[in-house]
């Protein structure tokens, strides 16, 4: 057995535990007593964010083990982003952020549910650390692709991501300083969408509709 | 009314968990949604016994459940058994990716995958949409239910009109709805429709499917491997390639197509069965050890359990290893399968086969012989497994003659099934019968074809009575036909229409009708059958 497989295992023990934990912080915190108490957010939010971190290491181990590839079907965009927001909305709630989506109508999207709802709440774990009052999830098509944007009113992404990120797309190292595993996610998972010649790609930005930063994950 | 229900109150929740701290969880959810009706369950078979005790509306079952059954195994035995219905919420709850899981599945899946951990409104959201859409299906079900498909197409050929958000959801079920009825032209042109827009995976294999269906194995094949190239970890289009290899008699390339799925999802008990059984048509019995050991091992809990997976594996076992060894997982598996005939039969064939190969001619030949008397006590049952595993073992015992004739008889009975005639082909091919006494099988297949065909014709000219008694004949020789017996309850029943029938008639018919009604309950003819019986006696006031 390899370091990296008993690696994974204990991954998955872990995130058990872990789920654990956050369904009872979550049963805690509906109770008036610990409502307002602002420890229950710092503790919400970092098991939160392990696990979500956890999820991600997980998946990439299976993709470097080629045990992963993207199970591609038709989901209901506007069902998933709900969904997506629900499952994020009381840790955004407990640190004062909007947490919104806006969606077209009737958009059908095609992409693995999974590993994009992975993606997504990673993104919106970072977000929630660097915006101020706002994050709004934005999905529409450009392109033949499906756009999916996470967006805040933080100071936005430092410029040297912005010029490193075609070396996500290409799978190359990470930037220096922090590892930006979500992003780094993010473009591994859009990566293994495939649409006929076409292949999925994220692109960072700033200063769009929120002036902070902006991740879109370009699903083909 | 002063207060609304909800949508999800005033329905039965079924808890399937094995920690106690996850049910309670659970219970506490569902309860601050309005939920009341909930009852918990430890385990997989704790669950089934809920089920077979009452009705649930909402299944929530972890897919990890300790040692037992897992998730998946829940799911397969209450679909399997009816134990809930189609209008029914099976909600899957994982720890982590389902994607393996719902990759794996052969043939049920859930109606949704929940990760773990989900907070209240994650949960309330989820079974809303949920069961709006069990709630929106429910005339569809309903029409499947009294055995209507064509209206149940028609109501949701109606709703696909109204282009509503969960269309692809209903040409999914059209698509597989009409299949089901054989009406594969039909099927084919909603699978265009869909792939059209979008290479969907279940779409390119249902398209597959209605090619396998017609019998054009070449064009099924291209499509199933096209849909390998776009997305490899499919395992279904492995299952379905292997069967075309297998109709164009490709034993090798099927069973590679069925390793690949195996290696993929090796908890998939059919699937293992189905490939050992290939490996030992290839001689290959290193792979046919492997994958019987592994329905074994996963197939305990499994209501895809069989007989044939723990003999097989003994006599590969006594066959690479030692006989006394084979003889030992026999000796196992008789704790496994009480009361069971059909088990005794196979326990009792793989003996004979053991005790030959170890040189026991006595032993071996006290096995045959109460190989056959359990054969004869099951016979009424027409298992044509049994069948097959009793001519293989006449044959390895150089018994020939009886092998060939156990052969014949189920060729006459089931002689419009290509898929079961190939089977038996190669299965008989694999353990020596030469390929000239095969085709006799052919031969008995087009004379059973011809009588019923003129049969058939002579009731359409006119000849009613002539028809009747050449159909209630070939019926006496060949009681477990189902086309004869559906054929002469026909006959019989058109002739009856046109007069004033008596009791007598009635009950002849009935009889015809039963004998394919204890062999193939949903047989659509069979309804039709029934329907035309019973109306005939409600407008004439006879009783059956």
């Amino acid at each position: 057995m390899k370091f990296s497989d008993i690696l994974a295992s204990t991954i998955h023990d872990m995130k058990n535990s872990l789920s654990m934990v956050i369904n009872t912080l979550d049963e805690l915190t509906q109770e008036e007593l610990h409502a307002h108490d602002p420890r229950f957010s710092t503790l919400q939010h970092e098991s939160k964010r392990l696990n979500n971190n956890l999820i991600a290491m997980l998946s990439l181990y299976k993709m470097e083990n080629e045990q992963l590839s993207a199970n591609i079907a038709e989901v209901n965009v506007e069902d998933f982003l709900e969904e997506v927001v629900i499952d994020n909305r009381t840790l955004a709630d407990t640190r004062s952020v909007t947490l919104e989506y806006a969606c077209e109508e009737m958009l059908i999207g095609y992409f693995d549910e999974w590993l994009i709802r992975g993606v997504l709440n990673n993104l919106i774990g970072n977000g929630l650390r660097y915006t101020r009052s706002r994050i709004l999830i934005r999905a529409e098509t450009v392109d033949n692709y499906l756009v999916l944007r996470i967006e805040d009113d933080g100071s936005g992404f430092p410029q040297q991501m912005i010029d490193a990120q075609a070396a996500f797309n290409r799978n190359e190292t990470l930037g220096e300083g922090q590892t930006q595993l979500g992003i780094y996610f993010a473009a591994m998972v859009a990566r293994l969408h495939r649409n006929g010649e076409k292949t999925g790609y994220i692109e960072l930005s700033n200063n769009e509709q929120l002036n902070g930063g902006c991740a879109s994950i370009w699903l083909p | 009314m002063y207060l609304k229900n909800g949508p999800l109150e005033g329905k039965a929740y079924l808890v399937v968990d094995d920690f106690g701290d996850m049910r309670s969880l659970m219970r506490n959810l569902l309860m601050s949604c309005g939920v009341q009706d909930i009852t918990p369950a430890a385990n997989g078979t704790e669950a089934i016994g809920e089920m077979k005790r009452r009705r649930f509306d909402v299944v929530l079952c972890d897919y990890n459940l300790g040692p037992g059954k897992d998730g998946q195994q829940v799911l397969e035995e209450a679909r399997h058994h009816n134990l809930i219905g189609l209008g029914a919420v099976f909600l899957m709850v994982t720890a982590e990716n389902a994607r393996d899981m719902v990759m794996g599945a052969v043939e049920y899946e859930p109606d949704s995958y929940l990760t773990k951990p989900f907070n209240k409104e994650l949960l309330k959201t989820r079974l809303e949409k949920l069961i709006a859409r069990k709630a929106d299906l429910l005339p569809v079900e309903q029409a499947l239910d009294r055995k209507d498909p064509a209206a149940a197409v028609a109501l949701l050929d109606q709703k696909i009109a109204g282009k509503p958000a969960n269309s692809s959801d209903l040409r999914r079920l059209k698509g597989e709805i009409l299949l089901n009825m054989g009406e594969t032209a039909a099927a084919r042109e909603v699978y265009e429709t869909v792939l059209a827009i979008r290479a969907i995976p279940w779409a390119r294999l249902g398209l597959g499917k209605t090619f396998y269906l017609e019998k054009r194995y070449q064009e099924a094949m291209a499509v199933f491997q096209t849909l390998i190239d776009e997305q490899a970890t499919y395992t279904s289009a492995y299952d379905w390639l292997a069967k075309c290899c297998k109709a164009l008699d490709q034993l090798t390339e099927a069973q590679s197509a069925l390793q690949t799925a195996a290696k993929l999802s090796p908890k998939a008990v059919r699937r293992q069965q189905w490939l050992g059984e290939i490996a030992l048509q290839n001689q290959d019995q290193e792979t046919a050890m492997a994958a019987f050991g592994k329905a074994v091992k996963h197939g305990r809990h499994s209501v895809y359990k069989h007989p044939s997976a723990y003999t097989n594996l003994a006599k590969v076992t006594a066959a690479t290893q030692q006989g006394e060894q084979g003889l030992k997982l026999l000796r196992e598996m008789k704790r496994e399968f009480q009361q069971d005939p059909q088990a005794d039969l196979y326990i009792a064939t793989a003996e004979s086969e053991i005790h030959e190969g170890m040189g026991n001619e006595e032993a071996s030949r006290a096995s045959l012989e109460r190989a056959a008397e359990i054969y004869r006590g099951i016979d009424h049952l027409n298992d044509t497994g049994c069948a097959l595993e009793m001519a293989k073992t006449y044959q390895r015992l150089g018994q020939e003659e009886k092998a060939v004739e156990l052969m014949q008889n189920a060729a006459c009975n089931n002689h419009t099934d290509d898929e079961l005639l190939n089977e038996i082909k190669q299965t008989m091919r694999s353990v020596g019968v030469m390929p000239e006494r095969l085709n006799t099988l052919d031969q008995l297949r087009r004379e059973v074809a011809e009588l019923n065909n003129r049969g058939v014709e002579l009731a359409r000219s006119g000849q009613l009575d002539e028809a009747i008694a050449l159909l209630e004949k070939t019926a006496g020789r060949m009681p477990a036909n189902r086309v004869i017996n559906l054929n002469a309850a026909l006959v019989l029943l058109l002739e009856a229409e046109q007069r004033t029938p008596t009791q007598e008639d009635c009950q002849k018919i009935d009889h015809y009708l039963q004998r394919v009604a204890a062999m193939d309950p949903d047989n659509p003819t069979l309804h039709k059958l029934q329907k035309r019986l019973s109306a005939m006696q409600d407008n004439t006031g006879v009783e059956a």
